[in-house]
């Protein structure tokens, strides 16, 4: 019974911090809201949830993950971008160029003050275990040779950071990305399970979500897209290796404010975030859920969401999506 | 064997005692308040899971959700309110009961039978996970949409009588569906340019509308306010052995449906409890007595839902696929735990694994004195003069409804679906056909859309992989039937005619 009330007082207190704008004093004086765009017990809300943990150790206050998965994180996004940029509603932010490109949004990356890069997973290219597909090389020539022929699934929508990403070595492999078929769904791990089931020929996802059905023998991983080799991978050959082609692609995540905090909180949260980054335990909690761990700080997480912008610009209408 | 000793070992330990015992109370509170779900509860404990050992934490989750299921049940029969989405095939039928001074008998084999599928789907787990995991692996989207497709059939069984009202209330649940970004094109529908409406409605706020906000709106109205029939719950095991008796094919067939069911990724135990009390009225010698508060509506059903937990957890474990949102959340922890889910857990810890199955299995066990317990509690709470309780459950409606969307859209939404159920009930359209719409129309559009993305517009690959034909060929003999046996019995008349 205590927890109900916990968690009524959690959502009174929501609202009331909502409907109060006032600021004065030391940030953070008061609860501070990260915004996980993504339901509960996902990747996202994970990373949100242990980072909110080292966050209140170190300034002080609550941190409360609040998940706005709706619209397939349009909905959290957005509000991060709306909320009152006073550093009482932060963001945790990933792959999200795609929805203002897909006219399902407004956001762009000005919209943010982007703070630090915390976590980077590389996608992955998995085939079924009986498919004829040995390697990526033999695989991308197939694809290029007949594109409509096989059908890719996205895992959630054909813009998220899997589809993106092997958009975008199709593209470097100059296979003919309007034929394509890819095919959209509801998560990675449906479309793994999919694949498996013979519903589709490939699906690019992150080796974490991969590993259960290719521990089993139902599943293969033909190439992950990182320069180096994952230390928990090692038989996974890079995507470098496996073609030819040096290229670091998949899902990031990233704390945000919304455009227009002011200089002295964001400097204070980045400090903070830099400290956590670098802590053993953090690292330690990140890797035991199989999250890769990626610093960048506010001055180059700010250049990286613009160049993601622009690479998500030029695969996405080659696609056919926009 | 050894390796169930060792496991219970590991159960056998104070802390993991107590904390079991901490989230039954918890789960069947949870569980037993409109408004708050099952999968709410256990996000709300995942922050926790941190500091606790994996064997505590993961046998906390699955009694909370074992609780959580069962104690849907309590407002569904004596509110008319089902506490979990879980709960709603067979509110209605509970409610009746109670109203004819029954109530005792409907918790009371809704618990015998919660109980009984919960241990079954347990079983299952602990001795044949690997092997039921395989059928997950034959599930494409052509085989989703055949299944969808037959569970919408049910909502003919759900309307009790009208159909005409039922159908539209059927539509009606597969519209609201509808609204919000398609799923798969990203097309923006039905929002008339407003943003809140981009995520569509939340299926919790809508649940919680139709069900609870229009029963206060129905209490509100009413010129004579019915003494209520609490003081007749009396006791719950009266009866009971026979009437579990007399249903135990019904109550079987539920688990085994609700243990196959849950075991397919996206399908859960909200689709369970529905097709199993379609099945159960379809096979009835009776079936005009369901809908007017029969134990023959509420067993098997009830069983179906809690054996769908357990099935949920079997390509959770296995494949790391979850079945529904609960089983996302379990996973999460999982590997947070480093019991990284995939058939190596099975090798590398079989005894960890294998603890948090028994303490599954235990949980269901503990069901049986907990929702004893908790019914006794929930009559207390029924002692609160209605024009008390009734907005205090407004309270909740409200509350639950922000917490869950974290949008104060999301008490908009609940609001005006609250309106429109009390529309619809007074005028006899019944809102379980919608339900049963706004649970199956995006696993229809979207495994229809996909399907035919991938078969490039081929409306015949929905026929040509053989499990797909076979569900296929189920789901339109389902359909056919009332023609094809009147088709017969002419026949059969014609020539009995002519022989004559």
């Amino acid at each position: 019974m205590k927890k109900i009330t916990k968690s009524l007082a959690l959502g009174v207190a929501a609202l009331s911090v909502a409907a109060s704008g006032a600021f004065a004093g030391e940030w953070p004086e008061r609860p501070v809201t990260i915004i996980a765009a993504a339901g509960a017990g996902g990747g996202t809300d994970g990373v949100a949830r242990i980072l909110a943990n080292h966050l209140k150790e170190r300034l002080g206050q609550q941190f409360n993950v609040v998940n706005q998965g709706q619209a397939g994180g349009v909905v959290g996004i957005t509000n991060m971008a709306n909320a009152e940029p006073d550093g009482y509603t932060i963001g945790l932010i990933y792959n999200f160029a795609h929805y203002k490109l897909l006219g399902q949004a407004d956001f762009d990356y000005k919209s943010f003050r982007p703070i630090a890069q915390v976590n980077f997973d590389p996608a992955a290219f998995q085939v079924a275990n009986g498919s004829d597909w040995q390697d990526m090389r033999q695989a991308l020539d197939a694809i290029k040779a007949d594109p409509g022929a096989y059908s890719i699934g996205c895992g959630g929508g054909c813009g998220g950071s899997w589809p993106i990403a092997v958009a975008t070595l199709l593209d470097q492999w100059k296979v003919d990305l309007s034929k394509v078929n890819m095919v959209p769904g509801k998560g990675a791990a449906a479309a793994m399970q999919d694949m498996v089931a013979g519903g589709f020929d490939a699906v690019p996802c992150s080796l974490p979500e991969a590993e259960a059905l290719i521990d089993a023998g139902e599943a293969r991983s033909l190439a992950v897209f990182k320069p180096e080799r994952l230390a928990k991978y090692p038989d996974v050959p890079t995507l470098k290796e496996a073609t030819g082609l040096d290229l670091e692609l998949g899902a990031w995540r990233g704390i945000v404010a919304p455009a227009g905090l002011p200089d002295e909180i964001a400097t204070k949260l980045e400090a903070a975030l830099d400290e956590i980054a670098h802590d053993p335990k953090w690292i330690e909690e990140m890797n035991s859920r199989g999250f890769g761990i990626r610093w960048r700080n506010s001055a180059e997480f700010t250049a990286f969401v613009k160049q993601h912008t622009d690479e998500v610009a030029a695969v996405l209408p080659a696609l056919g999506l926009n | 064997m050894d390796v169930i000793f060792a496991a219970l070992g590991l159960l056998w330990d104070p802390t993991v005692i107590g904390i079991m015992l901490a989230c039954a109370v918890y789960g069947l509170a949870v569980g037993s308040i409109p408004g708050l779900s099952a999968s709410m509860a256990v996000a709300l404990l995942v922050p926790m899971t941190f500091f606790i050992d994996a064997v505590p934490a993961l046998a906390g989750i699955v009694t909370l959700a074992a609780m959580a299921i069962f104690a849907g049940d309590l407002p569904g029969a004596f509110l008319r309110i089902p506490g979990t989405p879980a709960s709603a095939a067979y509110a209605d039928e509970a409610y009746k009961m109670s109203l004819q001074g029954k109530g005792e008998r409907a918790l009371g084999i809704g618990l015998v039978c919660s109980a009984i599928g919960g241990v079954f789907g347990a079983l299952v787990l602990l001795f044949a996970a690997p092997s039921l995991a395989k059928i997950a692996l034959k599930f494409s989207t052509f085989e989703y949409f055949w299944l969808a497709c037959m569970g919408l059939s049910a909502a003919v069984v759900v309307s009790h009588g009208n159909m005409a009202k039922g159908m539209l209330s059927l539509f009606l649940g597969l519209f609201i569906a509808m609204i919000g970004i398609d799923p798969m094109s990203g097309q923006i529908r039905y929002t008339f340019g407003n943003s809140a409406l981009i995520g569509g409605l939340g299926f919790i706020p809508v649940l919680i509308g139709f069900f609870a906000l229009s029963e206060v709106m129905r209490f509100a109205a009413l010129r004579v306010r019915p003494t209520h029939s609490a003081s007749t719950v009396g006791n719950v095991f009266s009866g009971l052995g026979q009437d579990v008796i007399r249903l135990r094919y019904g109550i079987l067939r539920g688990c085994g449906l609700g243990t196959i069911i849950g075991a397919i990724p996206g399908a859960g135990a909200d689709i369970a409890s529905y097709i199993s009390y379609a099945a159960q009225k379809k096979l009835s010698k009776n079936p005009e007595k369901f809908g007017t508060g029969i134990v023959d509506g509420i067993g098997p059903a009830s069983a179906a839902n809690n054996s769908a937990v357990g099935g949920a957890f079997v390509p959770a474990t296995v494949f790391g696929i979850p079945g529904d949102s609960l089983s996302a959340i379990i996973i999460g922890v999982l590997y947070m735990k480093g019991l990284n889910p995939g058939p190596t857990v099975f090798l590398r810890q079989p005894e960890l694994i294998t603890a948090v199955f028994l303490a599954f299995l235990i949980a269901n066990i503990m069901l049986v004195p907990f929702g004893f317990a908790a019914i006794k509690m929930f009559k207390q709470v029924l002692r609160v003069p209605r024009t008390l309780l009734m907005p205090s459950i407004l309270a909740f409606c409200i509350v639950g409804a922000f917490a869950v969307e974290n949008a104060v859209f999301a008490v908009t939404t609940m609001l005006i679906v609250g309106v429109l159920g009390y529309l619809m009930e007074e005028n006899g359209y019944p809102i379980a056909p919608a339900i049963l719409g706004l649970v199956l129309g995006p696993m229809l559009e979207e495994n229809f859309l996909s399907s035919m993305m991938k078969a490039h517009g081929d409306f015949a690959a929905f026929f040509e992989r053989p499990l797909a034909a076979g569900i296929a060929a189920v789901t339109i003999i389902l359909w056919l039937y009332p023609v094809l046996s009147w088709g017969f019995a002419n026949l059969k008349a014609h020539r009995n005619k002519a022989l004559s």
